[in-house]
């Protein structure tokens, strides 16, 4: 690991941004966001402020896509339509974020599509520094400090627009190669874990949370909780969507138009079958028709038991020995997105009080 | 990797088998070099119990048993109800048509562990496609001690594989239940549900069955488990061809999932 001061981040977002397309967020009217930032712009501009603000959609749909051809029918073969990105750089990743990224990693490890995105990725963490407002990562192993297996590189916060760099990976470590950097001193090391610790002492308290996973993996939540709970569920997919780690998805296959067509068809003359593609894009394990079969059996016809197996995903023990961690990184965004009032601290705190 | 793009397969002939149920017959065809999975080697060692994805193009995946597992020349047979948008458009091609495949897929019959014993087979509905094979392979192999099947359908128009069961019943004990209509006077056929066979079958075996093989509608699984092991039979010797909605085949679609585990992670064959 290698750690050194900048006085500033422009001449590391300039490095990074000439070797691999740029991403940031940015916060234009309170509405925080991924953007590419192009290289003209920047040189015009410069770059806007680094933001400890949680975009409201996370990093997720960069290796994940939200929806993405998985192969085409010639009308005689099938292809398959692996992604060719050129390298790219998510610069200012929060923690939380970060380790989502981290839990698909391992999800999708044998993903070939989202790999093909993965492996073109640079990721540069940034630590928080304080608490954000519906954020309870500390209890979940993901925050406010970056995880050292998450990124490739840390940037943390210092005093006068001063930032500490972390090199973890090699990946890491290649991409900085090149800039004159400054080796950070211990005490500008030592802060970084004491504005850490300052952090986690700032957030407030979420014993309710930890008291309803111990009571979900005790089994000691009844079917007509969830049976109540359920009604609050509209299927609008706003939690899904949000949720970094969440990856269920759906396939459907379509004609391809004329021209395309043609293109794909290869000049094979003659060839009768229309051209087609096989899409993939995210679906969500909460809409009614999720499981439906083709006979119109449906094993969760119950949005109750949805809103269950959504929450288990999330907090069972079941699922620690393949990612040693929970399916939850504490970001807080279902809270935020869901109208029926059952994001994280609502279930929790029910759970707690009524279960 | 996980390979997600299907084979080319030709459909070569078919022939009608109950109500919307068909039996289809495919042939893998060999592919060319711009294609990048691997080739159809991988489906020579296709085991009993395994599914495939059928690709219909612009109609979409679904998942099938084979009924006759790929052979050397890359054949394969499935039987396949008409019932959604995917097997709508099967049931309208013609001999000659190219479709796509992928896999073979899910665990498979534990078929060594079968072997040499006393075996329950029960099937209902569509359930009895996966078992054909199983089957088939037992009395081909002479491989069990005592082996019998109980197979239930709604009524007599929707019973498939005739000509099977009657080749079976010649070798050993075949029950048929129905539940609407009467029945035909032979001595193998019942109205009901295996459930209500059950009781009768299990004390034809003396002893009780070592393994008991299970496919069809979840429910009736269930409820036929249950009441094995209050039978006294050990849940860990009943089997379970477990066939859910899918979209991916490899355990990461998430539409499979039975309470919070895929169950292609250990195979679509439960116990």
């Amino acid at each position: 690991m290698q750690q050194y001061l900048l006085e500033s981040l422009y001449e590391l977002q300039s490095h990074l941004s000439h070797s691999r397309q740029f991403y940031q967020v940015v916060d234009n009217d309170g509405d925080p966001h991924w953007q590419q930032i192009e290289l003209d712009k920047v040189e015009q501009e410069g770059f806007q402020p680094l933001t400890h603000k949680m975009p409201q959609s996370s990093a997720k749909g960069f290796f994940f896509a939200e929806q993405e051809p998985l192969y085409v029918f010639d009308g005689q073969f099938f292809r398959e339509t692996l992604p060719k990105p050129d390298p790219f750089v998510l610069f200012g990743v929060l923690s939380c974020d970060l380790m989502a990224i981290h839990y698909q990693d391992i999800f999708f490890e044998q993903d070939p599509y989202y790999q093909a995105r993965r492996q073109q990725g640079l990721l540069v963490g940034i630590d928080c520094v304080q608490p954000c407002k519906e954020g309870f990562c500390y209890l979940v192993n993901a925050g406010p400090g970056v995880r050292d297996e998450t990124a490739d590189l840390i940037l943390h916060p210092l005093t006068d627009g001063r930032w500490l760099l972390v090199a973890i990976t090699a990946l890491g470590k290649e991409s900085i190669h090149g800039l004159t950097l400054t080796p950070a001193s211990a005490h500008e090391i030592s802060l970084r874990w004491d504005n850490l610790s300052h952090c986690e002492q700032q957030f407030e308290d979420h014993s309710y949370i930890s008291e309803g996973i111990n009571k979900l993996n005790a089994d000691l939540i009844p079917p007509s909780f969830w049976q109540q709970v359920g009604v609050q569920c509209l299927g609008c997919s706003g939690c899904t969507t949000l949720c970094p780690t969440c990856s269920c998805y759906g396939t459907h296959s379509q004609p391809i138009g004329a021209s395309e067509s043609k293109a794909i068809q290869n000049n094979k003359a003659g060839q009768d079958n229309q051209a087609s593609q096989h899409v993939r894009f995210w679906d969500s394990c909460l809409y009614e028709g999720f499981q439906r079969e083709a006979s119109f059996h449906n094993p969760a016809e119950q949005a109750g038991e949805r809103v269950k197996r959504f929450w288990y995903h999330k907090f069972s023990d079941d699922f620690l020995p393949e990612f040693g961690r929970y399916g939850c990184v504490g970001c807080g965004r279902c809270e935020r997105a869901c109208p029926g009032v059952i994001g994280v601290h609502s279930i929790m705190r029910r759970i707690v009080d009524d279960a | 990797m996980h390979n997600l793009t299907p084979s080319a397969v030709q459909l070569v002939d078919f022939y009608d088998d109950g109500e919307h149920t068909r039996h289809f017959h495919f042939r893998l065809l060999e592919e060319p070099e711009i294609t990048t999975h691997e080739h159809h080697a991988k489906w020579r060692h296709t085991q009993t119990g395994q599914f495939f994805m059928l690709s219909v193009p612009t109609f979409g995946e679904a998942p099938f048993s084979f009924t006759e597992v790929p052979d050397e020349n890359g054949y394969f047979r499935a039987l396949i109800r008409r019932m959604g948008a995917v097997t709508s458009e099967l049931f309208e091609l013609e001999a000659g048509q190219i479709l796509g495949a992928r896999g073979p897929f899910g665990a498979g019959w534990p078929m060594d562990e079968i072997a040499n014993k006393r075996i329950l087979a029960i099937g209902g509905g569509c359930g009895l496609a996966p078992l054909v094979s199983v089957v088939n392979q037992l009395i081909e192999h002479q491989n069990y001690t005592q082996l019998s099947l109980i197979y239930g359908a709604r009524s007599r128009q929707t019973q498939m594989l005739n000509p099977e069961r009657e080749r079976w019943q010649h070798i050993i004990p075949v029950y048929n239940t129905i539940e609407e209509g009467g029945v035909n006077g032979g001595d193998n056929e019942y109205m009901g549900t295996p459930s209500d066979i059950l009781p009768t079958v299990l004390d034809s075996f003396g002893e009780l069955p070592e393994i008991v093989l299970l496919a069809g509608p979840e429910a009736m699984m269930y409820s036929l488990a249950e009441y094995l092991v209050a039978y006294g039979i050990s849940d860990h010797t009943i089997y379970l061809s477990i066939e859910r909605r899918m979209h991916c085949a490899v355990g990461t679609c998430g539409h499979c999932y039975i309470l919070f585990i895929c169950p292609l992670n250990g195979g679509c064959i439960a116990q």
